[in-house]
């Protein structure tokens, strides 16, 4: 594309007009600009995947709040900023939600959490039927033999969040095996 | 990647002509017009204040009615801005009743302190509020009606300045109908009662312009 600034601004003024083309060369731009954007503040590649879709449906219906006269970057720049924040904000609510107690998981991290009195083919069953990390990760750490410090290291996960994680599915573990 | 190639294929089909909203001076416009001719209306119903030629000649009161109406229009036109993803490029004039607020503050002081010996308060006192904020009910709708139409971002602050603006046109209103010349009485009901529209405003903007 040559001069693409301007192009864009051509571009959303032939889409306004009903060019189909147009518009979907217009949308190919916005996701190649954008997608470096939200990279950079995005760790996990498929969340720049699903975001990039949002925000490109953001921009699809709102696209009657642009009127080709002035930059268009800045305006769809302004929704990108507008929905990166919403998700991340989703994000960290989730996570707040979903956080546990330092105090509730205290003595399992002064336990060794890779020494259980159960053993871990007896109970692989329900292991299985844990959320993949953390089936993931008991197995590892039980079947395998590796600490916890070891697991984070593999899976790029920091140490106490694999603690946390692995309490979690003793949890879940405990409220099965105790029916 | 192929999603997104898909749902750019699939929108691109969707893309049937769209006209463009209007620039946001010709919305706000729109919006002082529609104001201005229903305070003339109630005005006209509700009656004049009867002393209103002789305070057309106290420098303070046309300082206060001015800024007020300046006020009206400035938050009318951020309200119009704050509709835009991108504040329509234009982030001075979303930024415009933050001045005019600090001149209005700056004329009531003066006017408090030129109030010597201080006017008798009136028998009333948050009637004065809640006529206001009724008076206030129609354009507040009207704004917020126009204003989900766009797509704004700034969704909370859109929704606090354009509460604010209808209730401004409510204190126009009240300033040129209500006997009153106790400036303490008018910033205690008339213009106080402002901080928590703006709040009202902030959690409206959130629950109704948000998309």
């Amino acid at each position: 594309m040559t001069d693409k600034t301007e192009n864009l601004e051509t571009l959303m003024k032939l889409s306004l007009g009903g060019d189909q083309r147009a518009y979907a060369v217009l949308l190919q731009e916005t996701a190649r600009l954008l997608r470096p954007f939200l990279a950079r503040r995005l760790n996990v590649s498929s969340e720049v995947d699903d975001l990039l879709q949002e925000i490109l449906i953001s921009i699809h219906k709102a696209r009657h709040t642009y009127d080709g006269e002035r930059p268009y970057k800045p305006w769809a720049y302004a929704i990108a900023k507008f929905r990166l924040q919403d998700h991340l904000r989703a994000h960290y609510a989730d996570r707040l939600r979903h956080a546990i107690e330092l105090s509730e998981v205290e003595n399992d991290l002064l336990e060794p959490v890779t020494k259980s009195d159960i053993s871990y083919e007896s109970i692989s069953g329900e292991i299985q039927k844990l959320p993949p990390k953390q089936a993931a990760i008991l197995h590892m750490m039980h079947q395998e033999g590796y600490t916890a410090k070891e697991v984070a290291e593999k899976i790029g996960m920091k140490e106490s969040a694999v603690k946390v994680a692995a309490h979690r599915a003793y949890k879940i573990l405990r409220k099965i095996l105790e029916r | 990647m192929g999603n997104i190639e898909e749902l750019v294929e699939s929108l691109a089909r969707d893309a049937a002509p769209v006209k463009p909203v209007p620039h946001p001076l010709m919305l706000s416009l729109g919006w002082v017009a529609g104001a201005a001719i229903y305070l003339v209306v109630t005005l006209w119903l509700s009656g004049l204040r009867p002393d209103l030629m002789q305070k057309l000649h106290e420098p303070w009161f046309i300082a206060e009615a001015a800024s007020l109406a300046l006020i009206f229009i400035a938050t009318s036109l951020s309200a119009a801005v704050l509709a835009f993803p991108d504040l329509h490029q234009m982030r001075k004039a979303a930024l415009a009743p933050a001045g005019l607020f600090a001149l209005f503050m700056a004329i009531l002081f003066f006017a408090w302190r030129a109030d010597v010996p201080p006017a008798p308060l009136p028998m009333h006192s948050f009637e004065c509020t809640a006529n206001i904020a009724l008076f206030s009910l129609l354009p507040a709708a009207w704004t917020f009606f126009s204003m989900r139409k766009f797509a704004s971002t700034h969704y909370r602050w859109a929704g606090s300045v354009a509460l604010l603006s209808a209730f401004s046109v409510g204190a126009l209103w009240m300033l040129l109908h209500e006997l009153n010349d106790s400036i303490i009485h008018a910033i205690q009901w008339h213009y106080l009662p402002m901080l928590g529209i703006g709040l009202i405003g902030w959690w409206l903007g959130k629950s109704l312009l948000k998309w």
